[in-house]
């Protein structure tokens, strides 16, 4: 899977915006101030390594792992292999000069892995339902997709609800589509996006919202729990671990991938 | 064609052929990144007819011999039907009977084991297996409880990682069915292989577990640790950081016998045969690896049992009066061992509760073996074996009033280790030190002569060099180490160790004449010699390149590029007939 993965972490200084105003219950516009008042003073690496965990499901060939390879491994595969189990990768930002890591869970479809998705779901802090846009049964679909994510779940997550294929769909059948997708994301209380993994339109841009709504989410907890004083030492001792391990992130730092920011 | 172009050609065939093996050697596989960590997962379950059965292999493709899958079986359950109601967790040890490896995981398995701390080497003859056992009521089978393991089988003695990992794996499995296996052997089939020095993240079931895979000579006092994290992890953490991948909790399963611990030491060091007879797998398992660990970073060469039945296979052979015991350790749960093994020379007996244990007045003093009739004699150390080194009663004042100040395990278990580390390298020292003055000198190696190996082992002259700076220099503790050398150079961990300090040494010293050799100056050299001299260093030097290849000698490309172009220049400097037989 991980073949011919980019090196270069993904950098992010500006909040990226929702595929459609319209189509999102989060408001957040910018990354709050105490987390830029926290990353700025993160020159010495003293926050540590942040990672928030994020769980891809839908229905089966709508589309999953080829978003993800799209977006990790900057590949399009148009032979179809069906995912077993759940495939796993490990996506590297660099929001506000803080290092950020996004595990992505691609998990399948099939039926008969629907019993396992439970593992999986545990401790995931957003989750992603994809449906085909060219196929209407796979969005109706994503409503048991919910049902089931709710159910798994202990903590709230982000939601997103990301239509594929949008490169062979229509233009007709697209508006429908998007219009029916719009209305099911405002019902479940998810953000709507349609994207093209083969033509890479939308993908970039997707994951780099989810990663800084996660990582601003992550920051401002890490931040509470400080002031709390409570959970502190807790904190700092897992990431403190965690920074002196990874001793490769400095060295592949020369050469930053830029997206999502001008 | 000249000369020039044909070594040209042969150079870059040579090259294209180096290049389709590495290429071979790089492509991934399905399964050859699982194969790396696992050898496979069986699920093992009581079938009415049939007694202990495996359901079944995963991945499907690996083939178990009879001989393993029916120890498997047995070693999987509880051997003796005390109880073990709810889950249980334990592992074992078997000796490989099937399969033969792929080339391309043994290179990289010979890789792995090259770079790694001894004790971290893979097993060539074993299997390692993890199990985790559930036996609870159960209305809806006829026998009326549920009893099943799941149990990791590897070459790999990661004992803490795996254990918990079959734990991970397991409860969920019970739960949700086959298909939690495949999806979990998937997510190890995604690991990256275990680097030496490498820090992984390792996915599996929804969590990532980072580990530190030890290079050689980073098992030091700092990282025997087990440095179980005092804080625990936020619950749902997308990370778990798993402390050690092989350390067991020594002070914890070596309490009850604490007051022998330097006793039983001397016994591991010198592959004495000792078993263990305790309540439960989990407890003899526990016992045997902490035992093996006492003489860490030295390995334990012969074999041990953590868990071993009277199914195995080796029972007639471990069991035999014919002879006289094994070398080995074995841990057994069976009361019917007591009268098998009661010839054994010593014998640990665990209690059930291992916790509470501070009786010192009986238990100060090693018991006679003949008194350890059945398995519900006194727990402590039966033998008649004394100690060659006097007691070191700081230690155990300082173990005992832990015990008494309710010290945090972490903290005794730390200082446990610490002890029986300082205590092998203080063994140890002289014997580094003795081997390091059988080096040849650095000016010795020159590039027209053989390439020089290290000098035999002389145990006289040692023990002569004990006399005034061995161990007692820095360990303070009084005794006859002479006796206890003497000993311990008849036992495999002595071979063992000196074997592998030897080919490390020739192999060190291979490389510094191969450098030696591609520095010289050959056809200067060349230019002063007679024909047969040339010839004679023409095949030498295939020797040493073949020595590379056949070794898997660390050696840079450039130097192997080096050493072929002077090989070639020589040829090319020679009259024509001699030059068509050496090209051949």
């Amino acid at each position: 899977m991980s073949s011919s993965k980019g090196v270069n972490d993904r950098s992010i200084s500006l909040f990226p915006e929702p595929y459609r105003p319209d189509a999102t219950p989060y408001k957040v516009k910018d990354f709050h101030a105490s987390v830029r008042n926290l990353a700025s003073s993160n020159k010495t690496g003293s926050i540590g390594l942040q990672m928030s965990k994020c769980i891809v499901v839908g229905d089966v060939a709508v589309g999953k792992t080829c978003l993800v390879n799209r977006f990790c491994n900057e590949v399009f595969d148009k032979d179809y292999k069906a995912t077993i189990g759940v495939d796993f990768e490990v996506e590297r930002f660099e929001i506000l000069n803080t290092p950020f890591n996004l595990q992505i869970w691609d998990t399948a479809g099939q039926e008969r892995f629907k019993c396992i998705a439970a593992a999986y779901y545990r401790g995931a802090h957003v989750v992603i339902i994809v449906f085909d846009l060219t196929d209407k049964f796979t969005l109706e679909h994503a409503e048991v997709w919910h049902a089931e994510a709710v159910k798994e779940m202990k903590e709230a997550a982000f939601l997103f609800l990301v239509g594929t294929k949008k490169d062979i769909c229509e233009e007709r059948e697209f508006k429908e589509m998007e219009e029916k997708a719009v209305k099911l994301a405002k019902k479940l209380d998810a953000e709507f996006w349609a994207v093209s993994s083969l033509t890479n339109e939308n993908v970039e841009h997707f994951f780099c919202r989810v990663a800084s709504m996660a990582f601003n989410d992550v920051m401002k907890k890490s931040q509470e729990d400080e002031t709390d004083g409570k959970a502190t030492k807790k904190v700092i001792a897992a990431d403190s671990s965690l920074i002196s391990l990874k001793p490769e992130t400095g060295a592949k730092d020369d050469e930053k991938k830029s997206c999502c920011s001008s | 064609m000249n000369s020039l172009e044909k070594a040209v050609t042969q150079q870059i065939m040579r090259e294209r052929k180096n290049s389709e093996r590495e290429e071979m050697v790089n492509a991934i596989l399905p399964w050859d990144k699982f194969s790396q960590w696992l050898h496979c997962i069986c699920v093992v379950t009581f079938d009415l007819e049939l007694g202990q059965a495996l359901e079944f292999i995963y991945p499907s493709h690996i083939k178990l011999s009879d001989k393993e899958k029916m120890n498997i079986c047995y070693l999987s359950f509880p051997d003796s039907n005390s109880g073990c109601m709810g889950d249980t967790q334990f592992n074992f040890r078997i000796r490989q009977t099937s399969g033969k490896v792929n080339h391309h995981l043994l290179v990289r398995r010979k890789e792995y084991d090259r770079n790694s701390p001894v004790i971290l080497q893979s097993d060539p003859a074993h299997l390692f297996g993890f199990v985790y056992f559930r036996q609870v009521k159960d209305k809806s089978s006829r026998r009326g409880y549920f009893q099943k393991s799941v149990v990791l089988l590897s070459r790999l003695p990661y004992i803490n990682l795996f254990t918990e990992l079959v734990e991970l794996i397991a409860p969920e499995f019970f739960d949700k069915g086959e298909e939690l296996i495949e999806a979990a052997c998937h997510d190890i089939d995604q690991w990256s292989n275990p680097v030496p020095g490498d820090t992984l993240q390792l996915p599996i079931m929804g969590t990532v577990l980072q580990v530190k895979i030890p290079a050689k000579g980073d098992i030091k006092i700092g990282a025997l640790g087990i440095a179980r994290d005092a804080v625990p992890q936020p619950m749902g953490s997308p990370l778990t950081v798993v402390p050690s991948l092989h350390a067991v909790e020594t002070f914890m399963c070596l309490q009850p016998v604490l007051p022998h611990i330097q006793l039983l030491w001397e016994l591991v060091l010198t592959n004495e045969p000792l078993v263990v007879m305790g309540p439960s797998p989990g407890i003899t398992c526990g016992t045997v690896h902490a035992l093996i660990n006492t003489i860490s970073p030295l390995k334990y060469m012969t074999d041990y049992r953590p868990y071993f039945t009277i199914h195995d296979s080796e029972f007639k052979e471990y069991t035999t009066r014919t002879q006289g015991p094994p070398p080995v350790i074995l841990g057994v749960t069976n009361p019917f061992f007591a009268k098998t093994l009661q010839h054994w020379p010593h014998i640990v007996r665990i209690g059930e509760s291992i916790h509470a244990f501070l009786d010192k007045s009986k238990a100060n003093k090693p018991k006679k073996p003949g008194s350890l009739k059945t398995l519900e004699s006194k727990p402590g150390v039966y033998t008649q074996y004394k100690s060659f080194l006097s007691k070191d009663k700081t230690i155990q004042k300082r173990l005992a009033k832990g015990i008494q100040t309710r010290r945090p395990y972490e903290v005794q278990d730390a200082m446990l280790r610490r002890y029986l580390l300082e205590l092998t390298q203080s063994f140890m020292f002289s014997l580094e030190r003795y081997v390091t003055s059988l080096m040849p000198l650095q000016r010795n190696i020159s590039p027209w002569k053989h390439p020089p190996r290290l000098k035999a082992f002389d145990i006289e002259e040692f023990l002569r060099t004990v006399e005034h700076s061995g161990p007692q220099l820095t360990s303070g503790l009084k005794g006859d180490w002479e006796s206890l050398y003497r000993r311990f150079f008849k036992s495999a961990n002595f071979q063992g160790w000196f074997q592998n300090r030897e080919e490390e040494i020739n192999q060190k010293l291979l490389l510094l004449h191969l450098e030696a050799l591609s520095e010289a100056d050959l056809l200067k050299w060349c230019n002063e010699r007679e024909e047969v001299e040339v010839v004679d260093l023409v095949l030498k030097l295939r020797e040493r390149l073949n020595d590379i290849t056949e070794r898997n000698l660390p050696v840079k490309p450039e130097l192997i590029q080096k050493l072929h172009q002077g090989t070639e220049s020589i040829i090319r400097s020679l009259p024509e007939d001699l030059r068509g037989v050496l090209e051949k």
